[in-house]
């Protein structure tokens, strides 16, 4: 194809700055604007140092640590650098096969658990949304699994699954459904699937409250407009509902997201990762290879991926959240 | 014989300056001390330790605790120190409750000044908690930890030099395997508190709807594999108490009396002179255990199908609930089905009166090479006090320490779920009054002769708690053949020796 350029293109490449060009004005706007509000700075300067100190060198040495050998003695001061080493060792070496797996374990737990809670989340909160008597009491039983503490609800759920003893076995046997016990949590192909769904219980709700504060933001006129031009229920939802939902939609699933990611205490309790491996996930696994096989800088490497992949969903989680914020701040 | 050790030796509050002073003249009379106490009592021989022996003994002795502690800490001391261990929890019976409450306001009653900072940690929490804390330089003082786990914090510089002569006692008034496990490159790092073997529980009502002699238990491993297939087939119910849960204490224990009759072990370490430098875990012996585990689990399904997930403490109400036939248990488990029973109301507590009084105790089965237990227990170590918060309050330290491996609270702490690990304690009027009162006790104790403990290296917890729950997981779930899985674990703790 070939290239043209003629008065429009010239005009267009002189008034369109560059990426360069772009960051110092950002630069050269910003910096008076803090010089101005220093004043604001200094009411968070203390939150600030708590952070610098709780999390940013934490950070720092986790990274740190990623790149030495600390061996099984713990001995901190006298690890030895090792570079890349310990990546190595996860991504291509002796922990790959595992590390594979349990990145699979970990995609499937964080997607299903994520798309789940999230589309149960949207059904209830379009159910509770509407008016009908006792709905201030429906909403406040389907707040009960965010509410109940993560620990009593992964114990309530294995004893569900108990593979000899369990609640959802019994009731189907009694009902004569099920000729034997389900197994669930000593299954390796059962096992991911049931603590997605103790999972999904666990976090609908808060895909609930977010969704429906979403949808009180969506104009009735709209609504009525829509069915004024016959738009059906389907319709409706689809082309007025959700497109006021986007940025909500967002939020939640990146929260959701993260939080799965970051989500211990189901798996740990329920399974420790088991049976052979087949529910462990990352963040059970770094504590494993930390606390229970004693390798801290293996341990610290896997830490920085999931920082790594923890960032990334921070950068779009606040890109979201702060859209048009610089339009409405910086003038 | 009580062996003291001079009372200014020890400074009041320790920091690492002091330490170090201290250090030269501290070995040098350890030393000394060791070598009389080596010589004035000869070290134990388990081999000799029958239930007729023992009961020979028992009530021979009489202690007076409070008059030793003296010789060893002023009573009226002054000063602090901070404890962790394994406390008891709500799977033990009431009897260890009450002892352990006892113990501390004897300890009170007895040192009025020392202020004990006591943290009850749970057992399958304890070994993480407290690798933690030393990382940290946030560990107590003390900590009573079971008997694997001790190596791997002297390897690494965590735990201070202190021998059973530390706290005025003699190396040889404890087990050769108890001192072992206290024992890293050559220098002691601690006191043991109590020893135990376990031993084979049965149902004999269900043995007998089973088709089984209700009053012997399977001489063999291969006669389990036959028993529980039998039971299960018979009654429907699970024949033997699998478990194989991964980090957790209680699968090795089970697990490893049967992986070393048939031959096998994670190492060498159920040799007579055990180098830890061969690994046995893909053996012929190994093989046949796995394998004997997996025809119970996958070709017979004759056992929990939650074995994977469980611990130890899912298969006590099974038992008690007629359900499971038979199980590898702690010499505490009858004491603590008696609890369960006393507990139970309506029909349940009739079901639970009659498994009670149905329960056998018999010794662990043997295989083609051996009989064997694990050689468990517990022992309580001083940290280093490079990995303790602040200054180490040693002679406190010295106090606790030699109160509780003294031989009345090591036989009382010990009460129903162990033996005493300062063998004076078998001499002593509450040991006898244990054999009077608690039955079983005598099959428990004769289990001692088979004892093998746990390799004394530092990668053991991870080898026993991990590794070897891993292959029996990866072959159960048949993720991988038995012979793959066995190979699997391994490499891995070849790889782990290895320095990986």
């Amino acid at each position: 194809m070939a290239v043209t350029s003629g008065p429009d293109q010239a005009v267009a490449a002189t008034s369109s700055p560059t990426r360069l060009s772009r960051f110092w004005s950002w630069i050269t706007g910003i910096v008076p604007s803090m010089v101005a509000h220093r004043g604001d700075y200094l009411y968070i300067l203390p939150a600030l140092a708590v952070m610098m100190v709780v999390i940013a060198y934490p950070v720092y040495f986790t990274i740190n640590l990623s790149f030495h050998n600390t061996g099984r003695a713990l001995d901190f001061d006298n690890k030895v650098w090792t570079g890349l080493d310990n990546y190595r060792l996860l991504l291509t070496g002796d922990y790959s096969r595992e590390f594979r797996k349990v990145t699979i374990n970990t995609l499937n737990w964080t997607i299903w658990s994520t798309l789940g809670a999230f589309l149960m989340g949207l059904g209830a909160a379009l159910v509770v949304q509407r008016e009908f008597i006792g709905r201030g009491l429906v909403r406040g039983i389907l707040l009960i699994p965010w509410v109940i503490s993560a620990v009593a609800a992964a114990y309530i759920w294995r004893w569900l699954y108990h593979s000899d003893y369990g609640l959802i076995s019994g009731v189907l046997t009694e009902l004569g459904l099920i000729d034997s016990n389900i197994i669930f949590l000593d299954s390796v192909d059962m096992v991911m699937p049931a603590l997605i769904v103790a999972n999904i219980w666990k976090e609908f709700p808060f895909a609930m409250i977010m969704l429906l504060a979403g949808l009180q933001t969506v104009p009735e006129g709209l609504h009525r407009a829509a069915m004024v031009d016959g738009a059906s229920p389907w319709n409706r939802f689809f082309h007025v509902t959700m497109p006021h939902l986007k940025g909500v939609t967002i939020i939640t699933v990146l929260l959701l997201t993260v939080a799965n990611l970051n989500s211990f205490t189901t798996v740990y309790i329920m399974t420790a990762g088991g049976p052979a491996n087949a529910s462990q996930i990352w963040i059970t696994d770094i504590y494993r290879i930390a606390f229970q096989r004693v390798r801290f800088d293996v341990a610290s490497a896997y830490s920085v991926i999931l920082f790594l992949v923890m960032m990334s969903m921070g950068y779009f989680y606040v890109k979201a959240l702060t859209r048009g914020d610089h339009r409405r701040t910086i003038k | 014989m009580t062996i003291h050790i001079p009372r200014d030796k020890w400074s009041h509050s320790l920091n690492r300056r002091k330490l170090l002073g201290y250090g030269a003249a501290a070995g040098l009379g350890a030393a000394a001390l060791r070598f009389d106490g080596m010589m004035a009592q000869e070290a134990v021989d388990p081999t000799t330790w029958t239930p007729e022996f023992i009961a020979s003994q028992a009530g021979t002795l009489e202690v007076d605790t409070a008059a030793e502690m003296a010789a060893i800490v002023p009573l009226d001391y002054t000063g602090k120190v901070s404890y962790w261990y394994v406390g008891p929890s709500e799977a033990e019976p009431q009897i260890t409750h009450d002892m352990d409450a006892a113990f501390w306001e004897a300890f009170a009653a007895t040192y009025p000044n020392i202020e004990v900072q006591v943290t009850s940690v749970g057992y399958n929490d304890m070994l993480d908690k407290l690798r933690t804390a030393a990382l940290g330089n946030a560990a107590p003082m003390l900590a009573k930890m079971p008997i694997l786990w001790g190596v791997e914090f002297a390897a690494s510089g965590q735990l201070m030099n202190f021998t059973p002569e530390d706290a005025g006692y003699s190396s040889a008034e404890f087990w050769p395997g108890a001192m072992k496990s206290v024992t890293w490159d050559g220098e002691v790092y601690g006191v043991p508190t109590n020893n135990e073997t376990m031993a084979l529980i049965w149902n004999a009502a269900l043995f007998d709807e089973a088709g089984l002699d209700p009053e012997s238990a399977p001489a063999t491993w291969d006669d389990v594999v036959a028993y529980s297939a039998q039971i299960k087939e018979n009654t429907g119910k699970s024949g033997y108490g699998l478990v194989a849960r991964v980090n957790a204490g209680n699968t090795p224990f089970r697990f490893m009396p049967q992986m070393w009759a048939y031959g096998g072990g994670a190492l060498d370490e159920a040799e007579d002179s055990p180098t830890y430098q061969t690994v046995y875990a893909n053996n012929e012996g190994s093989i046949a255990a796995v394998q004997a585990s997996y025809d119970m689990y996958v070709r017979d399904q004759s056992v929990p199908v939650s074995a994977l997930t469980n611990t130890q403490a899912e298969n006590v109400d099974p038992f008690i609930g007629g359900q499971l036939g038979m199980m590898i248990s702690h010499p505490s488990e009858y004491a603590k089905l008696n609890d369960l029973a006393a507990n139970a109301e309506g029909a349940d507590a009739e079901l639970a009166a009659q498994v009670v009084e149905n329960t056998r105790y018999g010794l662990i089965p043997e295989g083609p090479a051996r009989r064997a237990v694990v050689f468990g227990g517990s022992n309580i170590h001083v940290m280093n006090p490079d990995s303790v918060d602040g200054d180490i309050d040693l002679d406190a330290a010295r106090a606790l320490v030699a109160f509780m491996t003294g031989p009345e609270w090591s036989t009382k702490l010990a009460w129903v779920g162990s033996n005493p690990g300062n063998v004076r304690g078998f001499q002593t009027s509450w040991m006898k009054e244990r054999i009077d009162t608690i039955p079983f006790l005598d099959v428990t104790t004769s289990m001692l002769p088979h004892g093998i403990p746990f390799p004394v290296i530092p990668e053991s917890t991870e080898i026993m708690n991990i590794i070897i729950p891993d292959m029996l997981q990866n072959a159960l779930t048949e993720t991988m053949s038995v012979e793959e899985s066995c190979n699997d674990a391994a490499s891995k703790i070849e790889s782990l020796l290895g320095g990986l």
